[in-house]
């Protein structure tokens, strides 16, 4: 079979000395960046960018990586043990996570969480080898229009899967297109928006946004918290990490169900992981027999949303290494670190640059188990990181942000536009709009200007291009529907509930 | 009684965001005031401050009005750049702050939101106003900016009605320490990177963003920052190969 063969050349790479240790310095530091409290995946991937940049190409995306599940898993640690979720995939997690440890079953908790993501990691790598490379061919039927239509589906994917107002959201993503306009046209040359600033001449590095609108942002939001955050720390010693017989049979069926249905949710573009784990939380209390026991420490509760956003977390890689579109922020990012090495994410990747795609694929299953043998063990070290209070922290952190994004292009004025977008992204969050969306229309804004502008160049001005098309109407009808039903107002009441199952 | 008290308190409230948004309609033109303030002491470049206020008003006061008469009586001369940022820019935001005047705002987080993302919009449509539209049937440089601007002004108008017309959240309270220590420690870090090195920067960057916070304690925060300041020195130019400044430029000569 091509899939096994790919899979052992994977294995192969990835197995190599210097790859499995970028693994697991990625997954190592990942996690402890992610389990400091208020630093979601997101900000953690945009802080730790910089670190990969000095590598070979393979090293550095390995490492990424492995630093985004690692930050996904220390998010979790730090919602189970301090009821901080880091991020918005592990706020379901928190709910019965921390009620399990104020039990004192921490230790079986974590244990489940563990095994759950490594269990939906394994099948999701699985599926990505298997799906990869039919989609590729699929990716080659795609001109211009079907890209575009493809990227507007994705958008309002992002769109209907934001919570809060659907208008915002929208005016998050035409923002961030905006944004991303900013600089050289691809095709003239022209400078646009740039006002005669040299360094804006190439545009806005999307890491120095993602830095600003996530890792600034976050910190001064945090301060204005007042950093007598509520940190109910479970300050028992963690005891008996394995969990018993009883809790690995009640939670098996959640970690397949939540398996199942975050690989679904991941392929989709438009965030999937977060509502990965939401929906799954929903179905398993649905579910349940005795729904009651959700919210007082039961172990589906942590077992589905967790491996659910885990499966949802790698297969989103699926859209990025066909089709070359980033599905979510994180994604994003990835894109960002792949051009910055030279790398093109689209179909030609997938077949030019074999031993990247597919190191990466099998890395991806190497760091799911590192992280279950690696966290088990140093959860008491990750509990006393917790511990440094908020006014060491977050100076550090602003130090540490400040030294990445200068050594992204040695430029100071990055780290200016840095803090201009950290007050930017303050005042979002004042404002309730949510700054994902932005980041993804940043990435998405060039790629579909380009396609757009082609598509119109081919067609020669012709708009029903994006109409005649088969595929691509299919896919602009698709976008179109899934907008409308979400303003409508049964499904959107459906999607509040959703959203709200944290806060009861 | 209680309805008189309730529209009182919309009416202060009101004047403060109006005189707010007063504020944002002009601000492009009080920023670029005060930046040429520097010419005079010979930083950067660009018109100095008597040229940009006057050039500003009048562009206001006289000139916008008469580009307006003119396109009416259909006559298509070009207009200048400060010209057009007062009619793309100023003058709809000014005629959001006359009607904010009359309107009952029922969401300030959503309405005040909405306004200000306008703003933005407007001011990359003025932004891009200089660049080259379609020609023929192929998309010029300015096209997709100016469609996207266009769009970002429609949906920021539809948030500020949805201020208007439902019930929402007012304005969340800002607090200046935090932002403010923050915002100058990342400032301070920028312009003393390259002069004075990684290890001075760092640990100045560390103390100022920690008087960000009232809790701090100085001498542990300063334990703290020199190791960190230790650790950065370490890990970015040895162990990840970053070029960068270590020590002030005046010591390593």
């Amino acid at each position: 079979m091509d899939i096994f063969a790919n899979l052992a050349h994977g294995f192969v790479v990835a197995l190599s000395p210097i790859n499995l240790l970028m693994c697991l310095i990625g997954a190592l530091v990942g996690t402890l960046v992610g389990v400091l409290p208020g630093i979601g995946t997101i900000a953690t991937v945009a802080m730790l960018l910089p670190i990969t940049f000095g590598l070979p190409p393979v090293g550095a995306l390995i490492m990424l990586a492995g630093i985004y599940y690692g930050a996904q898993y220390g998010g979790s640690t730090t919602s189970i043990l301090v009821n901080i979720p880091g991020e918005a995939t592990s706020v379901v997690t928190a709910i019965d996570g921390h009620q399990m440890a104020k039990q004192g079953r921490a230790g079986p908790a974590l244990a489940i969480a563990a095994i759950g993501s490594f269990f939906a990691g394994c099948v999701a790598t699985v599926l990505i080898a298997v799906l990869g490379a039919p989609l590729t061919k699929l990716a080659l039927a795609f001109g211009p229009a079907e890209y575009f239509s493809l990227m507007v589906l994705g958008l309002i994917f992002a769109v209907v899967l934001a919570k809060g107002s659907v208008l915002k959201a929208i005016a998050m993503i035409v923002f961030g297109l905006l944004l991303s306009m900013v600089g050289s046209d691809i095709e003239t040359g022209a400078s646009r928006m740039a006002f005669n600033i040299p360094e804006l001449a190439d545009g806005l590095g999307f890491a120095t946004v993602a830095m600003g609108v996530f890792g600034f942002a976050e910190i001064i939001r945090n301060l204005d918290a007042g950093a007598e955050m509520n940190r109910d720390l479970v300050q028992q010693k963690i005891t008996g990490l394995m969990p018993t017989r009883k809790d690995l049979v009640d939670s098996t069926p959640p970690i397949l169900r939540g398996t199942v249905l975050g690989s679904i949710l991941g392929i989709l573009p438009g965030g999937g992981a977060v509502i990965a784990s939401f929906a799954a939380y929903t179905l398993e209390k649905k579910l349940a027999k005795d729904p009651k026991r959700f919210g007082r420490g039961a172990i589906e509760g942590v077992a589905a949303p967790e491996s659910a956003n885990n499966a949802a977390a790698q297969t989103s890689f699926i859209p990025l290494l066909t089709l070359g579109i980033p599905p979510n922020a994180v994604m994003a990012l990835m894109v960002g670190a792949m051009t910055i090495h030279g790398i093109v994410p689209g179909p030609q990747v997938m077949q030019k640059q074999p031993d990247l795609v597919w190191g990466m694929i099998a890395s991806m299953w190497i760091g799911n188990l590192m992280l279950i043998i690696i966290n088990l063990p140093l959860v008491g070290i990750w509990v006393r990181l917790l511990r440094v209070p908020y006014r060491l922290m977050f100076p550090s952190i602003v130090i540490f942000c400040a030294i990445g994004i200068y050594s992204v292009n040695n430029a100071p004025v990055d780290v200016i536009l840095a803090g201009v977008f950290g007050l930017v992204g303050y005042w979002l969050i004042k404002h309730d709009f949510e700054p994902a969306p932005l980041l993804l229309g940043m990435v998405l804004g060039p790629l579909m200007e380009e396609n757009l502008r082609r598509a119109l160049l081919i067609s020669r001005g012709d708009w029903s291009v994006f109409l005649t098309r088969p595929l691509s109407a299919v896919l602009l009808a698709i976008s179109f529907g899934l907008l409308l039903l979400t303003v409508l107002p049964a499904l959107r009441a459906k999607r509040d509930e959703v959203f709200t199952e944290s806060e009861n | 009684m209680a309805e008189t008290m309730g529209h009182s308190a919309t009416a202060t409230r009101n004047t403060k965001v109006v005189i707010g948004f007063c504020l944002l309609a002009i601000a492009p033109q009080i920023f670029e005031f005060i930046w040429s303030i520097g010419t005079i002491f010979g930083w950067g470049a660009g018109r100095g401050p008597a040229t940009v206020l006057i050039s500003h008003a009048t562009a206001l006061v006289a000139g916008a009005p008469a580009a307006l008469i003119g396109a009416a009586g259909g006559e298509t001369k070009k207009a200048s750049s400060d010209v057009l940022l007062a009619l793309i820019y100023s003058y709809p935001i000014f005629a959001v702050a006359i009607v904010t005047m009359f309107m009952t705002v029922r969401s300030a987080q959503d309405y005040v939101g909405g306004v200000i993302l306008m703003a933005l919009a407007l001011f990359a449509l003025w932004a891009s106003s200089d660049l080259q539209g379609m020609r023929g049937f192929s998309f010029g440089a300015g096209t997709a900016p100016r469609m996207f601007g266009g769009l970002l002004v429609a949906l920021s108008a539809g948030i500020a009605l949805t201020g208007l017309l439902t019930d929402g959240p007012g304005m969340s309270h800002y607090s200046w320490r935090g932002p403010m220590f923050v915002m100058a420690a990342i400032l301070f870090f920028a312009l003393a990177i390259r002069p004075l090195g990684l290890v001075v920067t760092a640990f100045a960057s560390f103390m100022i963003a920690a008087t960000g916070s009232h809790e701090t304690r100085w001498l542990e925060a300063a334990i703290v920052g020199a190791c960190l300041t230790v650790g950065c020195a370490l890990l970015f130019p040895y162990v990840l190969g970053l070029p960068m400044p270590m020590f002030p430029r005046f010591l390593v000569q």
